[in-house]
């Protein structure tokens, strides 16, 4: 890297380089029977430069000769693509615990022996397709820029995720349980998998109305998606967000407080630093209900006259599967929560007259993201009836807009849990939110 | 380059090996509204070896060929891991073992198109919309991906083959007030540089829909019957069947594979599907999948009877049904999977003016904008529709959504259109992602299908 820098700075006025390394193994079961177990060993490396106030871009994984790296990125100057910020110089950054070291040792075996008691224990309780899955990340990212910034994290990430499926099809109910080093899925876990499956197996036929409807934490990224959308600083820049001029204002309910904390390493995911070198600190995006920030990557910032909030990541707004060196920072939230409210799970149920608990959607994508609206597929819906479940529906839709439907919360459930998408969260009622069914 | 990958192969203690590749090479010049954001060519590369010892089969992804020793100590142990723990061992079904090296025919070979001349033309697109009032803002992008692959098996594969996608594709957004309205535009091939050339009139149709769409109301949630164009139609097949076609996705389910037996009755006689991944010129086209094995033609569907599947080397065992080359990966980082190449419905007899009086009352349904598939429930939006009344075409709804059930479904197509057309940008996110998915076909008469609305 240090190679790399000497180069570029000799020809450009700034220069970051950007490094990551990943060594991954993953254990699935499916139908209860062992399936795959796949490795992955990645690695490359990231430049830009900018000279002039224009921006230079180029990667490699092979990194065989730096001076090819470093033409191709003067190369891409040409295009003259607008850089008027300044990469920062960041000597100190906060100390987070992200890296256990045992999870270098564990290994295949051990994930597999753990699937097989969490298969055990899921056919053994319930009738319906059991699938499970391990796996482990370990990963280091480095950041060098020119003014002498030169971070560096070591990470380590286990997961284990259960789903139980109802006949025929690939709805069902799934949890996610995540460490930075192996632990057994707790008992809680299998049993709100196990008793959410078996009280909802019967297949059920309600009318299609305005009702109550609980987004699971393995949900919640329907809206919280159009939320970080909403609240990205490129958004702003795009005039693209209806709610550039909320800053200070209500938008949501007030039971509802969102916020970005990289420092919290209770979980895996934890960062002192964004992708371009900005150290990272607690955010809120929305607290009891006012809109507080918007977020920025240095680009962005500079844009619209501000300072980056620490940020800027290598990944999309979406579901992107590219590789992080491939892509140059945009605004991104790394480690999101929902702050927990006064609720338990059973006590939300009870506070069900009539609803629907989203437990998997389809189409997450559809309907028209910036605006706030959500239009989905429920794999499955989960229907309640005085505070009890009766049954799951097939070919039912959840549909409504976030700056809507968030104003109306009936409950935030006391505790939030890991999901795979977009963050940490409780499961949230919501009032009155339409239901489109085929009855 | 393949010598050097029979060498390290040539290393594997094991029952069958295979090493794949690759070189790809990426441009992107990408606009935000007026803005290039991003403007580049990068190449990176990897290698992916799959391992079969005593039944167990397993895949490892690495970047360096020095890595080569101990990815492949990996693979060997995690397959061994396998094969103790499996109850049935991993078989894969014999093939015809081909040494070849194939080029795609390019009208103009984008790679050796000057970068200069790319941007000036995705500048030139980008301000169709942009120059209109009630546009807010474009996200545009010119892709060009070209996979350089070489493949290599223990049976004695050796295979070369490039392909070389490129497009031009985005969003287009409209303001009014508080409303955003979001269009996807996109126009791409693997034919060549030359098929993304003159193409204003899909820019400025894209722009209109997405300046009508504000003045449009949402429609109202409900049950419709509906006729589908043929982009939607193909989004259709892909989500609501095609995916049922994979064999991977069912295979592991018995009450799944129950349903979907050959000479099982699913759909309409007026409904046959076919997968056919070698007809020239269109996205989806290759010549040998990433097991090595050469492309196919599938009819999926025949006058609504399951007629075939989709196959890797290893499903076709498990099925004991014959291979057809469907096993595809989205690069060096990972494992083929079962994909689907070019599905499309086969036209019909009707005219439009037919299908539309046969609706009488319902949604004229057009442009795909995604879709996802659980099982045997799917969901796809729609870009626009309109209302039909009395067989007459009415005013434009927006925010049209559908969620339906396959087995339901395939029974509710009714009639099909003697038009056809097959989409010139595709992508399926069945975990990779596949840039080259392609799929269409004629105007489609559906009936009761579930649209959410607001």
């Amino acid at each position: 890297m240090k190679e790399i820098l000497k180069i570029t700075s000799a020809v450009s006025d700034q220069a970051e380089v950007y490094y990551n390394s990943q060594e991954s193994d993953s254990v699935s079961f499916e139908n209860a029977q062992l399936k795959d177990i796949d490795s992955k060993i990645q690695s490359g490396l990231s430049l830009r430069l900018i000279k002039d106030n224009k921006l230079g871009f180029a990667y490699t994984k092979n990194l065989l000769n730096p001076e090819d790296l470093v033409n191709n990125a003067l190369s891409s100057l040409k295009g003259g693509v607008e850089a008027e910020f300044n990469l920062p110089l960041t000597s100190e950054v906060a100390r987070v615990n992200t890296y256990d070291s045992s999870l270098d040792e564990l290994s295949n075996t051990m994930m597999v022996k753990e699937c097989q008691r969490l298969v055990d224990l899921l056919t053994l309780s319930t009738k319906g397709q059991v699938n499970v899955d391990a796996g482990k990340v370990l990963e280091k990212l480095s950041i060098a820029n020119h003014l002498g910034t030169n971070l560096s994290t070591h990470s380590s990430f286990y997961y284990s995720y259960i789903s139980v499926f109802y006949p025929a099809s690939y709805a069902g109910v799934h949890k996610l349980f995540i460490g930075k080093k192996f632990q057994e899925m707790p008992d809680s876990s299998i049993n709100y998998v196990i008793d959410l499956y078996n009280q909802s197996q019967e297949e059920v036929k309600p009318k299609g109305e305005r009702m109550k409807v609980l987004f699971l934490p393995e949900t919640m990224y329907v809206l919280i998606w159009r939320l970080k959308i909403g609240t990205s600083g490129k958004s702003v820049y795009d005039k693209e967000t209806p709610i550039a001029e909320k800053i200070g204002e209500k938008i949501f309910d007030s039971k509802l407080t969102i916020y970005n904390d990289p420092l919290d390493d209770s979980l895996p995911g934890a960062r002192s630093f964004d992708d371009e070198g900005v150290p990272g600190k607690y955010f809120p995006l929305v607290e009891a209900g006012v809109l507080k920030n918007f977020y920025y990557d240095l680009h962005y910032a500079k844009k619209l006259n501000t300072i980056s909030t620490g940020h800027g990541f290598r990944g999309g707004m979406g579901f992107g599967v590219s590789e992080p060196i491939t892509v140059k920072p945009n605004p991104g939230l790394n480690h999101l929560f929902i702050k927990p409210g006064d609720k338990t799970f059973q006590e939300m149920l009870k506070m069900m007259d009539k609803g629907i608990i989203v437990g998997g959607v389809l189409g997450a994508h559809s309907g028209n993201l910036s605006n706030g609206d959500f239009s989905v597929g429920l794999s499955p819906g989960i229907y309640v009836e005085n505070g009890e479940i009766v049954g799951h529906v097939k070919d039912a839709m959840v549909a409504g807009n976030i700056y809507e439907v968030m104003k109306n919360v009936v409950a935030v459930e006391n505790i939030y849990h890991p999901s795979t998408s977009m963050g940490t969260f409780p499961s949230i009622l919501f009032e009155e939110v339409s239901v489109a069914t085929k009855y | 380059m393949l010598d050097e990958l029979k060498r390290i192969l040539s290393k594997v203690d094991a029952d069958y090996a295979d090493l794949r590749y690759e070189i790809k090479k990426e441009t992107r010049i990408v606009f935000n509204g007026k803005e290039l954001s991003q403007i580049g060519s990068n190449t990176t590369n990897g290698y992916v070896a799959r391992v079969l010892k005593n039944g167990g089969f397993s895949t490892i992804a690495f970047t360096r060929e020095s890595e080569s020793e101990k990815a492949l100590k990996k693979a060997t142990e995690n397959a061994l891991l396998l094969a103790e723990n499996l109850r049935k061992p991993v078989k894969l079904a014999p093939i015809a073992i081909v040494k070849d090296e194939f080029k795609p025919i390019l009208k103009e070979d984008p790679r050796q198109i000057s970068i200069d001349e790319k941007l000036e033309l995705t500048r030139h697109y980008n301000s169709i919309p942009l120059k209109q009032e009630g546009i807010s803002t474009t996200t545009i992008q010119y892709f060009e991906v070209s996979r350089e692959k070489y493949f290599v098996s223990t049976e004695g594969a050796e295979i070369k083959e490039d392909l070389v996608t490129n497009g031009v594709n985005g969003s287009i957004v409209s303001r009014k007030d508080n409303l955003l309205q979001n269009v996807r535009v996109g126009i791409g091939g693997s034919d060549g540089f030359n098929r993304i050339k003159d193409q204003d009139a899909e820019f400025e149709r894209k722009t209109s829909i997405a300046l009508q769409l504000l003045e449009a109301k949402p429609v109202a949630r409900g049950v419709y019957n509906v006729i589908l164009n043929p982009s939607m139609a193909g989004v259709f097949t892909h989500e609501a069947f095609g995916h049922f076609s994979e064999a991977d996705l069912i295979e592991d389910s018995p009450t799944m594979r129950e349903k979907m037996q050959i000479g099982a009755k699913l759909g309409n006689e007026v409904l046959t599907i076919i997968d056919d991944p070698t007809v020239p010129n269109q996205l989806g086209f290759y010549k040998y999948d990433d097991e090595g094995v050469l492309a196919s033609p599938v009819t999926l569907l025949d006058k609504g009877v399951l007629s075939g599947r989709l196959h890797s080397r290893r499903t076709a065992n498990n099925f004991n049904e014959p291979p057809n080359g469907h096993s595809v990966a989205e690069d060096y980082r990972y494992a083929p999977i079962i994909r689907m190449g070019n599905i499309f419905i086969k036209p019909g007899n009707k005219s439009f003016e037919e299908l539309l009086s046969e609706l009488g009352d319902g949604l004229y349904i057009l442009d795909a904008k995604g879709g996802q598939t659980s099982g045997e429930n799917f969901t796809f939006g729609a870009q626009y529709a309109y209302l039909v009344k009395g067989g007459k075409i009415a005013e434009m709804v927006r925010d049209v959504n559908i969620v339906g059930n396959l087995y339901q479904t395939m029974q509710n197509i009714v009639s099909v259109g003697n038009d056809f057309e097959l989409g010139k940008i595709g992508g399926c996110g069945k975990g990779q992602l596949n840039i080259r998915s392609s799929h269409g076909g004629p105007h489609i008469l559906v009936k009761n299908l579930v649209i959410g609305g607001v």
